[in-house]
């Protein structure tokens, strides 16, 4: 390769203006004669930049020097959309290697993790690389081994970028991308074990618990590829433990109404676990019991829990009947005691239930 | 309105010093992260102009330098607005310009047909929409798309099905909807969806209570919201996430003295703005946030603000476009 992008400082102390591989061009100006209310006052080095970018989208140059530049300008402002489009555009042309490409927008990925711009680049050069592999006789992406390897690959990658932010909302996007579309058994599978150990490093990341039921449900498989009630089983058995390591977890609340209501399963089933969460810590009676199905809360666990008075009484209303007073019961020591600040809420449940 | 002290306090809404601080912005020649910001110059101007018609300060930027700007942002390649004169166009600032011009009643200004056709151009087979040419797709520009064509009078050219197809595929097991299929669900995106279903008379297709009640969740303790379960509150969603829930008519379940003793809190007194939380540093968009919550929280003298267009409700009502939300009475005294 004849040329080199660099991501070195020192390459680049020279403005574009005064380098002599690029005196054939004549830099456009931001304001073309007009003076506009919000002017924007830029850094020399990126007023150089865009001011040659201009001319070279003028000219529709598609040139090795235009990677050099789109690079210098991504690193300076990472949402510049127009400069991300010109250099996909001219590494396509190029026919430049894609995993070169990949590979040299790790560090940029991380270091500009919200920028959207740096992911979806990222998600055309990958499809790009997959559709130039498959030309031949593949049909779906999962069956094409150099596209699975690149699939396999940037997952590690976004591994590593959620290292440094766990709750990135385009990062869990782009993963939740990559396994639909290449939908590989092989990465799929290491899914479940993947959310289990960033649940153990935070059992309240709300994102790990979505990305858990993405994985879980979220798949379209064949009929009768896999147990739903053993699957059910598991979740109930995975979610109550986590209930019982934190109970003042609202995600994995969420999580375990989430999968009942997928699996059209009715409240009252788990009416025996929820049941210790509704009570003041002191009043449990048997402490030497252990019931497996049924974890009860860990020593100082801030009792009674709202979610669980919330999901008793939601057990309560559907029965309906005697149960219905129950649950007004439940509804008002929320709303007067336990979770005052949505008062009006709680009022408006015993408002419809009395109706 | 204000104390008889004279001295501002957290407690009230100093309206003279924001409205100076929208004033000054474009002079901010210090602000090393201005430059950066140019991708969102059109949309500033929008925020900016939008809480000054809340304050009741519309006059406080000049007209026709205001529109003079959005006009010289125009792509005539592509037919809409960039976000700053020279960029490419991109849905998100041709919304904005849409919404300035709107407010000063100058559409007449632009080739609407050319607009149009740059909207619709961007949905994709799926029914979403992508925000430029370079395919980034979010329910986000589906608003902005539905927004832009019910400002133009339009509406009649999208295929409402599809739009709100997408849509309803984006909502997640806990009620709530993300950015696209799969996403996880966060107040923002609630927030658009739902604004979305409104303006298309489509509330009825999904279950209004229970979103209300993940939009409910969100308030923290001090009263601040958050955008998704365990994040840190922050001012913007008092926007979001009131503007959501006063779209479904449940705004009471939010408690409103904590929710505004927090923006109000946010406030910069010494330089004006509003900040994403108390003792950060102010800026445009957060300002417009905070001061649209206020509204929608009823507080005194400010104007009423139409939390599905966020535009003011004199004008979405002038226009015929108000729909069923219902906000907290305007308080008279603080």
């Amino acid at each position: 390769m004849s040329h080199v992008e660099s991501n070195d400082p020192a390459d680049q102390t020279l403005l574009y203006c005064e380098k002599p591989e690029w005196q054939d061009v004549t830099p456009i100006p931001q304001y073309d004669g007009v003076n506009p209310i919000a002017p924007i006052f830029y850094t020399p080095e990126y007023k150089d930049a865009t001011e040659y970018f201009r001319a070279v989208v003028e000219k529709d140059e598609i040139s090795e020097r235009v990677l050099q530049l789109t690079l210098d300008i991504i690193q300076m402002n990472p949402a510049h959309y127009s400069a991300w489009q010109y250099r996909y555009r001219t590494i396509i042309a190029l026919k430049r290697p894609l995993e070169a490409e990949l590979t040299l927008m790790d560090v940029l990925a991380i270091q500009f993790l919200k920028t959207y711009q740096v992911w979806h680049h990222r998600r055309l050069v990958l499809t790009a690389l997959y559709e130039s592999s498959t030309s031949d006789s593949a049909s779906s992406p999962s069956s094409n081994a150099a596209g699975a390897a690149a699939a396999a690959k940037e997952l590690a990658f976004i591994t590593r970028a959620l290292e440094t932010d766990t709750k990135n909302y385009h990062t869990w996007s782009y993963r939740q991308w990559l396994l639909a579309f290449f939908d590989d058994e092989a990465l799929w599978e290491g899914e479940l074990p993947y959310v289990e150990r960033l649940l153990e490093a935070d059992v309240r990341n709300n994102s790990a618990w979505h990305h858990r039921f993405f994985v879980v449900f979220g798949r379209v498989r064949a009929k009768g590829e896999v147990d739903l009630e053993e699957v059910l089983k598991r979740e109930l058995s995975y979610t109550k433990d986590q209930i019982a390591f934190a109970p003042n977890n609202p995600s994995a609340w969420n999580y375990l109404r989430g999968i009942l209501e997928r699996n059209k399963k009715p409240y009252s089933d788990l009416q025996t676990f929820v049941e210790p969460y509704t009570v003041p810590a002191s009043s449990s009676t048997d402490e030497g019991i252990v019931d497996l199905d049924n974890p009860r809360p860990g020593p100082g666990a801030q009792l009674p829990c709202v979610a669980a008075l919330e999901f008793l009484a939601d057990i309560h209303e559907k029965a309906g009947g005697e149960q219905t007073k129950q649950a007004i019961e439940i509804w008002k020591s929320l709303a007067n005691e336990h979770d005052t600040m949505r008062k009006k809420y709680w009022e408006f449940r015993v408002k419809e239930a009395s109706a | 309105m204000s104390s008889s002290s004279g001295k501002p306090s957290s407690t009230e809404l100093n309206i003279p010093l924001h409205v100076k601080y929208i004033q000054t912005l474009g002079q901010n020649k210090d602000d090393l992260m201005y430059h950066m910001t140019s991708h969102l110059r059109m949309n500033a101007i929008y925020w900016g102009l939008m809480a000054l018609c809340i304050m009741n300060r519309k006059d406080a930027l000049d007209r026709d330098e205001t529109i003079e700007f959005v006009l010289s942002c125009w792509d005539d390649e592509a037919g809409a607005f960039g976000a700053h004169p020279g960029h490419d166009a991109h849905i998100l600032s041709t919304l904005s310009a849409i919404q300035v011009l709107t407010i000063h009643d100058a559409v007449d200004k632009i080739d609407v047909s050319r607009v149009v056709k740059f909207i619709l151009s961007l949905q994709q087979p799926s029914g979403v929409f992508a925000g430029d040419s370079f395919g980034e797709i979010d329910t986000r520009f589906s608003y902005i798309a539905v927004q832009a064509l019910s400002l133009l009078g339009h509406l009649d050219k999208l295929d409402v099905e599809k739009t709100v197809a997408y849509v309803l595929k984006c909502r997640n097991f806990d009620g709530g909807f993300g950015a696209v299929i799969g996403a996880e669900s966060h107040s923002g995106q609630v927030f658009v969806c739902v604004a979305l279903l409104a303006i298309l008379d489509k509330l009825d297709e999904i279950d209004q209570d229970t979103l209300a009640w993940w939009l409910a969740e969100r308030q923290l303790p001090n009263g601040g919201l958050n955008g998704r379960p365990q994040k840190l509150e922050d001012v913007c969603y008092s926007f979001w996430v009131l503007s959501a829930i006063s779209i479904l008519d449940k705004l009471t379940w939010i408690d409103a003295d904590k929710l505004a003793g927090f923006i109000l809190s946010a406030q910069d007194l010494e330089n004006g703005g509003i900040a994403d939380r108390p003792g950060d540093q102010p800026d445009v968009f957060h300002t417009i946030f905070g001061v649209a919550g206020l509204s929608l929280l009823g507080h005194p003298g400010l104007e009423d603000v139409d939390p599905v267009y966020c535009l003011p409700a004199s004008l979405t009502e002038k226009l015929g476009l108000r729909k069923a939300w219902r906000a907290l009475p305007r308080r008279t005294v603080s």
